[in-house]
């Protein structure tokens, strides 16, 4: 099975937020994940907008990987800032009301698996979707 | 990103025009602080024509409508995108925020319909 692969290191600035947005949707589009490009965009942006606000990495890079394989799509955020406590913040009821901490709870609700691993030297996101099928599409593929 | 601003009968309407995101939300900001300065009876805040929203631009939300209600003002929301109602589910703000999906519906909640509904400016009742 072939596989697609695109990787890019970005400036932590907001202005990289919106390159990675139109890139994200590109890459999701043309390997067939024209359904999932939506959610799968607003999920890589919230990761990288995370390390934007809170990784702060010495090099002020991030870097995104993205690769579709099959009926998959796996987005990799990393950095190489002072990473964050997940334990602490998994464990802390959210409120609606809350004004901020929605950016893991979107990922997690957008996409079918997020992992998220970080320790001093770093944090990596790395986030699957899988491609839906419709009900038309097993029709067309059963010939029916 | 473009944001409408009207008031009619003590209601602002407010529609922000695009994307709701961490670009954008400075300026929505601003408007919402000139219109919380101005306020009368609420806030109709009209989000559909609002084509993407990120955590920014929910945060943004919230923090409107805690400034609209700390002020004992009333504000409703309308939204008709399953896109961007699906974030919403997901971050349970369709249990908090009033949302209806047209203008139509969300003036009939606040009771002042009657007023309006002969006006240009809601010509677009559904």
């Amino acid at each position: 099975m072939r596989e697609y692969k695109i990787s890019l290191d970005l400036p932590c600035s907001k202005k990289s937020l919106l390159r990675a947005r139109w890139r994200t949707l590109e890459f999701a589009r043309k390997h067939g994940f024209e359904k999932e490009a939506d959610d799968i965009t607003l999920a890589a942006e919230e990761a990288l907008k995370n390390v934007i606000q809170h990784a702060c990495p010495p090099d002020n890079k991030m870097h995104l990987e993205m690769v579709a394989k099959g009926d998959v799509m796996v987005v990799e955020v990393s950095d190489a800032g002072h990473g964050f406590n997940l334990e602490a913040y998994e464990c802390k009821p959210h409120s609606p009301y809350d004004l901020c901490g929605r950016g893991i709870q979107i990922m997690r609700g957008l996409m079918d698996r997020v992992s998220i691993v970080s320790d001093t030297d770093g944090t990596v996101v790395r986030m699957e979707k899988k491609k839906r099928v419709e009900r038309e599409d097993i029709r067309e593929q059963s010939g029916g | 990103m473009e944001i409408l601003v009207e008031e009619k009968e003590g209601y602002h309407t407010v529609t922000p025009v695009g994307e709701l995101d961490i670009y954008t939300v400075p300026l929505f900001r601003k408007v919402i602080l000139k219109v919380e300065g101005d306020l009368k009876k609420g806030v109709i805040l009209d989000l559909s024509q609002m084509s993407f929203v990120d955590s920014s631009g929910i945060g943004a939300l919230i923090e409107t409508y805690q400034k609209i209600t700390s002020k004992n003002g009333e504000i409703v929301f309308i939204l008709d995108n399953p896109r961007i109602m699906k974030i919403f589910k997901l971050v349970k703000l369709d249990r908090v925020f009033k949302i209806f999906p047209n203008l139509g519906q969300a003036l009939q909640s606040i009771g002042v319909s009657r007023g309006y509904i002969d006006e240009e400016f809601f010509s677009d009742i559904t």
